[in-house]
């Protein structure tokens, strides 16, 4: 931080790294604040006044800013490491702060003034720069006549320094408190050590990699290799185990800072948590706790509705707070949800409209899910007045930046007046990930398996017309979508040889929201990889998430897919696009048919179709099952007679036959249903299940038939037969169930 | 200015010892105290689309060494075998310097020592920090400073602003 602020005064304009600076006041703000060290919370907040007037550009980063923030600081840091000595801030020497503070609030409540008038003098934009200032005049008094009435109280009567003790207790007698035995029963690892034996067992698998390539020498050798995995998973798995720690770790300090929260916001709300035993790697743990924190002042702070509110319009007076921990896959996903007032699209849209985050123009087009995102934003709040406890926007920019860091995902739901629900979806650990090794112009790279969507190859002969092109970019059409592709030679710059088209294959990846095809020459094998950090200068160009050794002794680099998306110009999709487009594929897909093949032996075989919702089974039974009663064959089936449908007089050719194992040959009959009556079809082969489509009232000439029907089943023109004619059939087998079974015929 | 540093400092000590390298057909030393180690011959794994100036990555330790490519930073031609590298602590983390041989530790001394004549192209120039009049030839110190990828990179995105 005090670099950060250093470089502040050299480039005055940065409005990153004064985020940066603000976001972490922020949080030692927030965290302060929630364990009782109101000395350090409120020079912290006094702070962070300025650093907001900073960022929104009202003060400039003088040199005298800078240096009453470096004092800041320093009086900061003069209290944590009071704290970490003797667990109090030092309530009572809170008088020495107080000139710092008055310096602080001068700085935000009367520097800001001159300034706003020197810019209010502009002529163009004066009018509304005047209204912008004016309400962040008003925000500031409001602020400044919380602060100080509040500091003049604490003054005298400083607050009696906090005792763990007391905090133990007040945990547990929270509803839903943690359960302190869990805690106990765990064993304290220093991480430096944890991350050394991470280190060891990447070594370790590593080995185990070469080894089994290079398994066929001899059979010992196989033996010794294949007890050499057993115990690199073992370790591996043991240690991971080490390093894994029951959410509850963080969960635990929920219930005292809820209830330190509702006394503050005047709330009455219920946390509720569940999945505590739910277990994650240690640092990532570490890195969710601050945007955990974020996220819980943002759901009692913005998301309840204070009490009147909430009894009218029916809501129980005490609010819901859920704290839940599940893992799917291998993410942990942690959700927080309130069932407050939720949130409003069209009041974010404008808010971050007025804010001028996004151009107004563009507003308009914008939908939900992508309105939603923009609370991610820095600088975004929708809180009408700033509070101690939230509404500076930095929230939810501090959720996203820490869980990205650790290359997690945080979603946005929310129903307007039943609640929002924020979800962190976090890798269950970093350091070994399963990973496709691939080659593009001889050179080896890894792609995470998390983003690998589905795999396509592509043959010799559909290389010319796999890829299409929209001007002069490459699509591939996957199951009727349009999907961009990438390829991986032309993304990377790699020496391409021009040789005539050969196979490829395609990876398709799903880059957070992000889907195309990436072509590469080959596939190599799956592998556990571990992932070793590239370099400040390489991890800079962005391509590339690290590097890893593989089986084969050779270095690969893993690629990000996610990058190369961006750099390819990827679009994100819309889920709710593909949602609204998704019912409306799904009424225009014609029902599956079964399709089949009939005729007799030696004649040309008939391609045959049935819907595939009316066949309820496909039996193959030896001949000498099936009986004749009178012409009509039957089949015992399922207790009852099944009556056989044989168009083709494929069971009378078989009965007729001389041969010897005419009773053993096998023969397929589709059971089919209709109208609760069962009905057996018998078909000389089963060849495929496939869409198609019937075109109703086609007339087809040159059809056997003047009324059938056409449909396409695949690629293919079909003919729907008359069901007069199946009927008929059917009536002169003797048969009296089967009416209106459509049958098609391929023509 | 830097060079003139360079040689107050150097001229306070009696001797030192540089490890001798070959690039081309120029030797060129590093300060012993420098290295950390020196790898063999091995095989550079390319970094599709990154700066000219980095040669690749190597095993090291169970990490991956960034190398930086001294013949490219020369505008030499690519060297057809494989380079060696010396394993140097920079600003930015361990990194490796590509060199065609890696020779034997000269001891010189201050009186040898000589600034990089003017007529050199600056940009050049800052890569070297002088030269040691040896009999064989002249031996060029390396400003390891400026050899760190990030201070490359810095070097090379100034150039082109």
């Amino acid at each position: 931080m005090e670099r950060s602020l250093t470089e502040l005064e050299s480039r005055p304009e940065d409005s990153a790294l004064i985020a940066e600076i603000f976001r972490a006041v922020h949080t030692i703000k927030g965290t302060t604040g929630f364990l009782g060290f109101h000395r350090l919370e409120s020079l912290a907040h006094s702070g962070e006044n300025v650093l907001g007037l900073l960022r929104e550009g009202k003060i400039k980063s003088s040199q005298q800013v800078i240096t009453i923030l470096l004092r800041t600081m320093d009086a900061l840091r003069g209290i944590l490491k009071r704290i970490s000595v003797s667990g109090d801030d030092g309530a009572e020497e809170a008088m020495n702060d107080a000139p710092l503070i008055r310096e602080l609030d001068q700085l935000s409540g009367l520097e800001a003034g001159p300034v706003y008038a020197a810019k209010s003098r502009e002529k163009k934009k004066a009018a509304s720069r005047k209204k912008a200032a004016a309400t962040a005049k008003s925000l500031e008094e409001s602020t400044a006549s919380i602060q100080l009435p509040a500091m003049l109280q604490q003054l005298p009567q400083p607050a009696p320094p906090p005792e763990p003790v007391q905090y133990n207790r007040r945990a547990t007698d929270v509803p839903g408190g943690a359960s302190q035995a869990a805690t106990e029963s765990t064993l304290r690892v220093d991480v430096e050590l944890l991350n050394r034996m991470m280190n060891l067992v990447g070594e370790l698998v590593l080995t185990r990699n070469q080894i089994l390539q290079h398994n066929s020498v001899n059979h010992g050798f196989n033996t010794l290799a294949r007890r050499l995995d057993m115990v690199t998973s073992d370790l591996r798995e043991s240690v991971m185990k080490a390093r894994m720690q029951p959410v509850s770790y963080i969960f635990q300090k929920f219930p005292r800072m809820v209830r330190d929260l509702c006394h503050i916001c005047n709330k009455h709300v219920q946390l509720d948590m569940v999945g505590q035993e739910t277990e994650l790697d240690k640092s990532l743990l570490e890195a969710i706790k601050d945007p955990l924190i974020h996220a819980v002042r943002n759901a009692i702070d913005h998301g309840m509705e204070p009490e009147a509110d909430r009894v009218a319009i029916g809501k129980p007076v005490e609010g819901t707070v859920r704290l839940r921990a599940i893992q799917e896959g291998g993410h942990v996903v942690i959700e927080v949800s309130d069932d407050g007032r939720g949130m409003d699209p069209k009041r974010i849209l404008q808010k971050a409209v007025d804010k001028g985050l996004v151009p107004a123009e563009n507003a308009e087009n914008m939908s939900e899910r992508e309105i939603f995102q923009l609370v991610f934003m820095p600088g975004f709040s929708t809180a009408e007045k700033v509070t101690n406890v939230s509404g500076r926007g930095v929230g939810m920019d501090v959720v996203r930046t820490n869980v990205e860091k650790i290359g997690g995902k945080v979603e946005l739901d929310s129903a307007l007046g039943k609640g929002t629900t924020l979800r962190l979806r976090i890798p269950l650990t970093l350091a070994i990930v399963p990973a496709l090794v691939v080659r593009a112009c001889g050179e080896t790279f890894a792609i995470p398996q998390n983003a690998l969507f589905e795999l396509v190859y592509v043959s010799e002969e559909n290389v010319s017309t796999a890829i299409e092109r929209v001007d002069n970019v490459q699509v591939y059409r996957l199951r009727g979508d349009l999907l961009p592709v990438v390829r991986l030679d032309e993304l990377l710059k790699l020496p391409m040889e021009k040789s005539e088209q050969k196979k490829f294959f395609m990876v398709v990846l799903d880059a957070d929201g992000r889907r195309f095809g990436l072509v590469v020459d080959e596939l190599l094998d799956p592998e556990e990889i571990v992932v070793k950090p590239l370099s400040v200068v390489l991890r800079q160009m962005g391509l590339f998430s690290g590097a890893t050794i593989l089986g084969n002794g050779s270095l690969a680099l893993i690629l990000d897919p996610t990058a190369a998306a961006i750099r390819s110009n990827i679009a994100l999709r819309n889920v709710e696009e593909d949602a609204a487009i998704a019912p409306a594929i799904e009424a225009e897909v014609s029902p599956e048919f079964l399709v089949f093949s009939t005729g007799r032996k030696g004649e040309r075989p008939r391609r045959m179709a049935l819907p595939l919702e009316i066949v309820d089974r496909i039996e193959t039974v030896p001949f000498n099952r099936i009986e004749f009663a009178g012409q009509q064959p039957v089949m015992q089936y399922l207790g009852g007679l099944l009556p056989l449908l044989d168009e083709s007089n494929l069971l009378h050719d078989l009965s007729e036959s001389s041969s010897t194992n005419a009773a053993q040959t096998p023969v397929q009959i589709l059971v089919i249903h209709h109208e609760s009556e069962a009905v057996g079809i018998v078909v000389r082969e089963v060849l495929d299940v496939t869409r198609g489509n019937i075109y109703a009232d086609a007339n087809l000439p040159g059809a056997e038939n003047a009324t059938s029907k056409v449909a396409r089943i695949g690629d293919r023109v079909t003919v729907l037969q008359n069901m007069a004619t199946v009927r008929e059939i059917l009536a002169s087998q003797n048969s009296e169930s089967v009416k209106n079974n459509m049958q098609l015929e391929v023509a | 200015m830097m060079s003139a540093t360079s040689v107050s400092t150097t001229s306070a000590v009696e001797t030192r010892a540089l490890c001798s390298v070959r690039v081309g057909g120029q030797m060129y030393g590093v300060d012993i105290n420098e290295v950390s180690e020196i790898l063999g011959p091995s095989q550079q794994r390319s970094v599709p689309c990154a700066p000219h100036f980095i040669g690749g990555l190597v095993p090291y330790r169970g990490e991956v060494l960034t190398t930086v490519n001294l013949r490219a930073l020369f505008d030499l031609p690519p060297f057809e075998q494989l380079s060696s590298a010396l394993v140097v602590e920079g600003e930015s983390g361990t990194y490796g310097l590509l060199v065609d041989a890696v020779c034997e530790v000269a001891q010189v001394t201050a009186e040898t020592f000589e600034a990089i004549p003017s007529t050199l192209d600056a940009k050049r120039k800052a890569l070297l920090r002088g030269a040691y009049k040896l009999p064989k030839g002249l031996l060029i110190q390396l400003e390891l400073k400026r050899l760190d990828p990030m201070a490359l990179m810095a070097m090379s995105s100034s150039v082109a602003v």
